[in-house]
């Protein structure tokens, strides 16, 4: 065990990888004292996609703010009366994410850490994705399927046990979230994208216009969505007739239809004993739906996050830290961001 | 005793400085490049091991507040107010061309400060002697190279010119009768004037709310200035 003096095993969690600014105490990666996120979406809004600028910003103001409050809702003063630490160590995610917006996160908590005297634990932000579904269902059984879907990722990983990864497929071009976002400013929906097309969509047949679904039966696991914008503005240039929650819902049709295919299929072929959804888009409702039918279907145990879990949060970071915090020991201070950090 | 933890990282250099009323008792400087956030967390920490100073004796964090390099900025801001925070500590928050003036408070000319802006422009700022230290006389602003050559040709005085903005943008100033450069050893914000910059401040208790602390932009991020462009509205 690499494992120095884990205490109580109780981590400050910081997550600041793009326009979140997150703190959480999670204890022994799996109790969840406190969860705060302060999302900057309105920020962003009017640019229609996150301005990085924007966001470093605004982690620089509120990081201090959002901490203090996790240890209020935690119930914990962050040094007790005789000069004891509440906490045992501090985790802040270094990568993959803007560089800038990762800087504050990993600077802040490593100074912290620093001042506290208690370990740094550097956490993958993909990673800690994947831990999301871990974190609320700690009984689920390896070898697990996840997808994990957002704005900057979409990949499907096979996970056989704790910092056991295999990316089995991912997006060649746009991330599954990004083309929520595309589709949705064509529309004139606003940002984000995902829960606009989300909310449309119920009112829209599903069935109405069946767009292409790219890469479908290649037999890969890798996606491509870049094409599906240029499908739906040909489709509404050829048809000005349609109604935008028919377009809206058979968009969202196509691209869950293509996660959910290939993820059963990675399923299948990995015999994997679990299957979990994770990121922002996997708060997506049909995305959902579907994905419980193909567990159901298959006989696998499913596991969805909730909303709050799959969207950026800090929780999540402090979860995995306690499991990287036993298997490779803390982080050196010299630590810094990668913004392309990958899962390995 | 009031000890003070300072840190500048507005420019390509990353520093950190321990002093109080005896003066700087130890600071680290590196200009290896931009590795501010690898660098800086280190750095205190060797830096209160040479000094034999525990951040629990430090009483106050005072901060490089810039104009300089927003990403490099934001990780001294950021690491300044966690310490604020961890400690229950008072900031003070200094601007970067103060700072690159103030070892220079000797000279009887008028000091100009110009830091190194990045896209071709120059944060500046003028500066006269004062008792015990320097006096700011214009209001730091961001602009072209050329557009400060003419402010300081068009003056009569005797000027000393400094910063990695100076120096950088050097031929344009070369031919200016009235304008001395000064060298590269003082061309960057350095910890230790902060420090002692600081414990002046600190002995009025002039402090800085934490939570107010904010870094000095002076430009509006990239995607603000393209929308107000757009919307036909000027700033």
């Amino acid at each position: 065990m690499t494992m120095s003096n884990p205490g109580r095993g109780r981590i400050l969690g910081i997550e600041t990888s793009c326009d979140e600014t997150a703190a959480a105490v999670v204890q022994r990666g799996t109790s969840v004292l406190s969860s705060v996120v302060s999302s900057q979406v309105d920020l962003h809004a009017r640019y229609g996609g996150v301005v990085p600028e924007i966001a470093s910003r605004a982690h620089v103001d509120v990081l201090v703010p959002v901490v203090a409050q996790a240890f209020v809702e935690a119930g914990l003063s962050e040094v007790s009366a005789g000069g004891e630490s509440a906490i045992d160590a501090v985790a802040a995610t270094y990568g993959p994410g803007l560089v800038g917006a990762l800087l504050v996160g990993v600077s802040a908590a490593k100074t912290l850490a620093l001042a506290w005297d208690v370990p740094f634990i550097a956490v993958n932000h993909l990673e800690a994705h994947l831990y999301a579904a871990l974190l609320e269902d700690p009984d689920l059984e390896f070898p697990l399927v996840v997808l994990l879907v957002s704005g900057g990722h979409t990949m499907i990983v096979l996970m056989e046990g704790h910092g056991q990864y295999q990316v089995l497929g991912s997006t060649i071009d746009d991330a599954a979230g990004e083309a929520f976002d595309k589709v949705a400013r064509y529309l004139g929906l606003g940002y984000p994208g995902g829960p606009a097309i989300d909310a449309l969509s119920v009112h829209g047949d599903l069935e109405a216009i069946r767009f292409p679904r790219p890469m479908a039966g290649d037999g890969t696991y890798d996606f491509s969505f870049s094409g599906l914008k240029t499908a739906v503005v040909n489709h509404v240039r050829k048809h000005p007739e349609v109604t935008a929650a028919d377009v809206a819902a058979g968009f969202q049709e196509a691209v869950v239809d293509v996660l959910v295919t290939k993820t059963q299929a990675a399923a299948r072929s990995v015999g994997a004993r679990g299957l979990c959804l994770g990121g922002g888009v996997a708060a997506n409702s049909r995305l959902r739906e579907r994905f419980l039918d193909v567990c159901l279907a298959d006989g696998i145990r499913g596991f969805l996050p909730s909303r709050a879990m799959c969207t950026d949060n800090a929780a999540m970071v402090a979860s995995t830290a306690w499991y990287r915090w036993q298997s490779d020991g803390p982080s050196p201070l010299d630590t810094g961001a990668h913004p392309n950090l990958g899962l390995s | 005793m009031m000890l003070i933890l300072g840190i500048t990282t507005s420019t390509s250099q990353v520093g950190c400085a321990i002093g109080g009323h005896e003066g700087v008792l130890g600071s680290v400087n590196s200009a290896r490049g931009r590795r501010h956030a690898e660098t800086l967390t280190p750095a205190i920490e060797f830096l209160c091991r040479q000094t034999r100073v525990e951040l629990s004796e430090i009483s106050a964090i005072a901060v490089d507040l810039g104009p300089g390099m927003f990403t490099g900025l934001r990780v001294g801001v950021a690491a300044g107010k966690a310490l604020a925070y961890a400690r229950r500590l008072p900031m003070i928050g200094v601007t970067s061309l103060d700072l690159v003036a103030f070892p220079l408070r000797h000279s009887p000319r008028r000091i100009v400060c110009a830091l190194d802006a990045g896209r071709g422009e120059l944060y500046h700022a003028a500066y006269r002697r004062s008792p015990g230290g320097v006096e700011r006389l214009t209001e730091p602003v961001v602009a072209s190279p050329e557009e400060l050559a003419a402010d300081l040709s068009a003056r009569a005085d005797e000027m000393l010119l400094v910063g990695d903005g100076a120096l950088r943008y050097q031929s344009l100033f070369d031919s200016l009768r009235r304008v001395e450069m000064a060298d590269v050893g003082e061309a960057y914000p350095l910890a230790g004037s902060l420090v002692q910059l600081a414990h002046a401040r600190a002995l009025r208790e002039d402090w800085i709310n934490p939570a107010e602390l904010t870094p000095l932009y002076l430009r509006k991020p990239d995607a603000e200035i393209n929308w107000t462009t757009r919307d036909g509205v000027s700033s």
